[in-house]
């Protein structure tokens, strides 16, 4: 059952959810904006890049206060921790910078400008609710909030034949996962009486510690799982992934390989350290979370460990760049994935610092594919060849990004992962569990694989000869050269802030994570009742 | 004469869900498998009032489940009909096994 709700309350979770309502209330704007016919010649993205920049300025408000109210928001379906907090500046953040790019770029036409950013906005709206969502229905609700504008998204240009087919794959691929998950929900919440999720957690806990195993809830589980694996496109769920990237325009792709698994990230990671209790705490033993964590810690580590692998050795063989960044992106999500599987805070952690790098880097290496399919004309690597002569500024930023994403010094991708397999290790070292030892040589010698084809497309790009028949030097408006410089700045630089033995911004989030029990909440369900009891 | 139990009521939503992924594996006409996937929805959704039914404390929860389930529903298909039109504005057909620009 859910807890009950008061008017105080209520107030304090709409003040606690000011950047979302922010948000919902720009989407609203811009579609009414449309209705008028004077305002036509008007482009709304920079209406859309003023809203995100309003509730990007409400969320680092209440991050510099640095007090979150722990407490569940609207009776306990969502939760405005500074988990919530970290991951709404890194989406809104993001977005902003995916915005200026499309308005750099010129993706949507004027007309379409409001159909484009509306989806773009609505979409994060879902991401920033994936990442504060405390109760299984809002875990469904979110997901297809995030998922619903991004199938249309992936098929904006409803012109190209690719386009339409990478939409169509993609929504009929989601709606199968969002269908299998929310079986699964259904099996979960029913079971326990309640879709909240700490309690449906102490509840699956003391099940599988009662025994014998019940079949039902583990399918329910792995339902929830394979939806997350979706979102995460983690292997074997990432067919999607190449295909839509590959037919969606590449400002899109950008959006969706960060944003989308960004926010996939934050939400697996809620999701499981909530099911294995987040660490021990007052209302069960640590051994009753245990029977959990003997499950699901290898099940994610196995997951992380195949997708990795995978996205590195399919990405080798392919020719066009969006392709082979898919992959590249499947392997990050694997990367990701390892830290999580440790089940620990620390893991959380390095997985959230992760995103930071990824974003500046991962939107780069899109964004010089997108300047430079509006330039040449081809997204294909054989049309790169002799970049260096023909774009010099490009081909040195995109050469910082792929470098920075296999994960070189001094380069930011190398302080994240750094940080990735510390994590791993500091694990290993206080459980002294070997297969994270495996895991972390697996994800040491992925980052030895991904050199390859990074450096294959550097190649490409530095040293074959100039295609024939190709005009010389590329002319690039001097915005998306600035543009894609201070992203290359700011990812070589970055790791001037990094101090590795202390996590500032991710491990403060972490640090105020818990899965807490609401006040005065009777426990629903009879299993979470006898945890309550001890 | 016996009376529909919880067990009677979980199995109609496997089957409806089963019926949805084989519908869904084994069409190859677009509109087939959006239709599967509405069945695995509808599937969820007999649970959750199942559920709700012979539950006490999932009464409120689980109807507010199924309602939302509805909408949501009701919004991914439009948003899949959409696209699926704009697939057969390209390719003259809604047989997915056309789609095959994209691979490898």
């Amino acid at each position: 059952m859910l807890p009950t709700i008061n008017l105080a309350e209520l107030q304090s979770s709409l003040i606690a959810f000011a950047p979302e309502l922010l948000l919902a209330g720009g989407i609203v704007v811009l579609l009414l904006l449309r209705m008028v016919p004077s305002l036509e010649r008007l482009h709304l993205g920079y209406l859309a890049l003023f809203v995100v920049v309003a509730a990007l300025v409400a969320s680092w408000i209440e991050w510099v206060n640095g007090e979150y109210d722990t407490r569940p928001a609207f009776a306990g379906m969502v939760t405005a921790d500074a988990l919530t907090v970290y991951m709404r500046l890194l989406l809104l953040g993001f977005t902003g910078l995916v915005i200026i790019l499309t308005l750099l770029t010129g993706l949507p036409e004027r007309e379409e400008s409001c159909d484009f950013q509306v989806m773009l906005l609505g979409a994060t709206l879902g991401m920033l609710l994936m990442c504060s969502a405390t109760h299984l229905l809002m875990v469904y609700i979110a997901v297809e909030m995030a998922s619903l504008p991004s199938y249309a998204l992936a098929g904006f240009l409803k012109l190209r034949r690719q386009s339409s087919e990478a939409a169509l794959k993609y929504v009929v691929y989601g709606g199968a996962a969002s269908g299998v998950m929310l079986y699964g929900i259904s099996l979960l919440a029913g079971r326990f009486g309640t879709g909240y999720l700490p309690e449906v957690a102490a509840g699956f806990a003391v099940a599988m510690q009662r025994g014998p195993v019940d079949a039902a809830l583990l399918v329910g589980l792995l339902m929830i799982l394979v939806g997350l694996a979706f979102k995460l496109s983690a292997v074997p769920f990432h067919f999607w992934c190449p295909d839509v990237f590959e037919g969606a325009a590449a400002e899109v792709g950008a959006f969706l390989s960060v944003a989308s698994k960004g926010a996939a990230v934050a939400l697996t990671g809620r999701f499981t350290l909530a099911m294995v209790g987040g660490l021990p705490n007052e209302w069960a033993t640590p051994e009753t979370w245990q029977g959990v964590a003997i499950y699901l810690g290898p099940a994610l580590a196995f997951l992380a460990a195949i997708t990795a692998t995978f996205g590195n050795l399919a990405a080798y063989a392919q020719t066009n760049l969006k392709r082979l960044l898919a992959y590249s992106t499947i392997a990050h999500a694997g990367y990701m994935l390892m830290p999580l599987a440790t089940l620990t805070r620390e893991g959380l952690d390095a997985a959230l610092f992760y995103l930071i790098a990824y974003l500046f880097m991962n939107l780069g290496a899109f964004a010089v594919v997108a300047i430079l399919r509006d330039q040449t004309g081809t997204e294909d690597l054989s049309g790169y060849g002799g970049m260096i002569q023909r774009a010099p500024v490009l081909t040195v930023t995109m050469a910082v990004f792929l470098l920075s994403l296999v994960g070189l010094p001094p380069l930011m991708g190398y302080m994240v992962k750094f940080q990735i397999f510390a994590a791993l290790w500091k694990s290993y070292q206080d459980f002294n569990n070997t297969g994270l030892v495996v895991l972390l040589v697996i994800g040491l010698l992925n980052t030895v694989i991904s050199l390859f084809y990074y450096v294959r497309v550097l190649k490409v790009m530095i040293i074959d000869p100039v295609p024939e028949g190709t005009a010389g030097l590329v002319r690039i408006p001097s915005g998306q050269i600035i543009f894609v410089t201070l992203l290359a700045v700011v990812v070589t630089v970055g790791i001037v802030a990094w101090d590795p033995l202390a996590l500032q911004g991710s491990g403060r989030a972490v640090s105020q994570f818990r899965p807490i029990k609401p006040a005065g909440a009777p426990s629903a369900s009879a299993p979470a009742a006898a945890v309550s009891a001890r | 004469m016996t009376s529909v139990g919880l067990q009677e009521c979980l199995l109609v939503g496997a089957v409806l869900f089963v019926a949805g992924i084989l519908c869904m594996v084994t069409k190859r006409n677009a509109i087939g498998i959006l239709m599967g996937s509405e069945l695995v929805l509808n599937g969820a959704n007999v649970n959750f009032v199942a559920f709700a039914y012979f539950h006490d404390l999932f009464n409120i929860e689980g109807q507010i489940f199924a309602l939302f389930t509805i909408v949501m529903a009701a919004a991914e298909a439009a948003i899949a009909l959409a696209i699926v039109l704009n697939f057969y504005n390209n390719h003259v057909t809604v047989d997915v096994d056309a789609a095959e620009d994209l691979k490898g």
